[in-house]
């Protein structure tokens, strides 16, 4: 599959999706104007490249500042495909990236945390 | 009286601790300009990191309610990307607090589920706000759906206090409803 870059808008992360190194990306802010139509493609193809990973390991790193509730719920999504991924077999590392004092951020990374059982999950204060 | 009339609005804009107030159609531009504007006043004024993503989240989600929800609504070729619906928006301090308010308009028919919820909502406490918000996030999008349903507990989520809300019925097909939430 084809790397995917989108540069940071104004509302909308920085997706740095390097399928070719097992290692993606999200960085910055998330509250699109359409969540669907920014979230929905990335959701399709990140579960397309699942299909061809199983066995390998794979790098998923979020590094988000601030996200609104449709996006979050798009997280949701790629987490449970990240997890479903592990469970059949990928070796899935997802690093939750947060900021000294953002109890925000911290606190959704360990939501996201309780759904997972085979993914590997860490927690990192930057 | 012109200059009499729109001093005494800002003078008891600014008594009230209102920061900005915008009235109108507002469209998700409208939603972005605000919200940075409204950023950069709470870092000058060296607001908490905490506090200023509180505020911010709760603005967003307001905001977002008003364009999607406000029965005096606008769209071009069905378009929700460049939606312009009427309402009412204000951020302000009291007591040394945040709040955020929002109000419109809606279809009368609406409003009772809508209270329904809120009362729901109001009475849960943090953790119950918290599995609440879970289970949400977790159910299947609803294609039908213009958000994620989550805005209500994310506000409710990052208020200080038990949000605050009330309608009142216009006229046989309509209601105003407004909500007020302290940071």
């Amino acid at each position: 599959m084809e790397n995917k870059f989108i540069a940071a808008g104004e509302r909308s992360p920085e997706v740095d999706f390097r399928y070719d190194q097992n290692h993606l990306a999200l960085r910055g802010e998330a509250y699109p104007e359409d969540a669907a139509a920014f979230f929905g493609p990335l959701l399709k193809d990140l579960s397309a490249y699942c299909e061809t990973v199983k066995g390998q390991e794979l790098l998923m790193a979020f590094q988000l500042v601030y996200f609104n509730t449709s996006s979050a719920k798009a997280l949701m999504n790629m987490i449970q495909i990240l997890e479903a991924a592990a469970s059949s077999g990928t070796k899935v590392a997802i690093r939750w990236l947060f900021m000294e004092d953002d109890d925000v951020i911290r606190e959704f990374g360990e939501d996201f945390s309780m759904e997972l059982e085979h993914a590997r999950f860490q927690l990192v204060q930057i | 009286m012109l200059a009499v009339d729109h001093y005494r609005m800002k003078a008891d804009n600014h008594q009230h601790g209102i920061i900005f107030s915008f009235n109108g159609f507002i469209s998700e531009s409208i939603l972005f300009a605000l919200g940075d504007a409204l950023k950069k006043k709470l870092s000058m004024e060296e607001t908490d990191l905490r506090t200023m993503k509180r505020v911010f989240s709760v603005f967003v989600e307001q905001a977002q309610n008003i364009i999607r929800y406000s029965a005096e609504t606008l769209a071009k070729d069905d378009q929700e990307i460049n939606r312009l619906s009427s309402g009412l928006l204000t951020v302000g301090s009291e007591g040394g607090r945040f709040f955020v308010v929002c109000g419109n308009v809606m279809a009368r028919e609406k409003a009772h589920p809508l209270q329904e919820r809120l009362e729901k909502i109001q009475k849960l406490d943090a953790a119950g706000i918290k599995a609440y918000y879970m289970e949400h996030m977790k159910a299947p999008v609803d294609a039908s759906a213009k958000g994620a349903n989550l805005g209500l507990i994310e506000i409710a989520r990052r208020s200080s206090e038990p949000i605050q809300f009330d309608f009142l019925e216009l006229d046989a097909s309509t209601t105003f409803y407004c909500m007020k939430a302290f940071i």
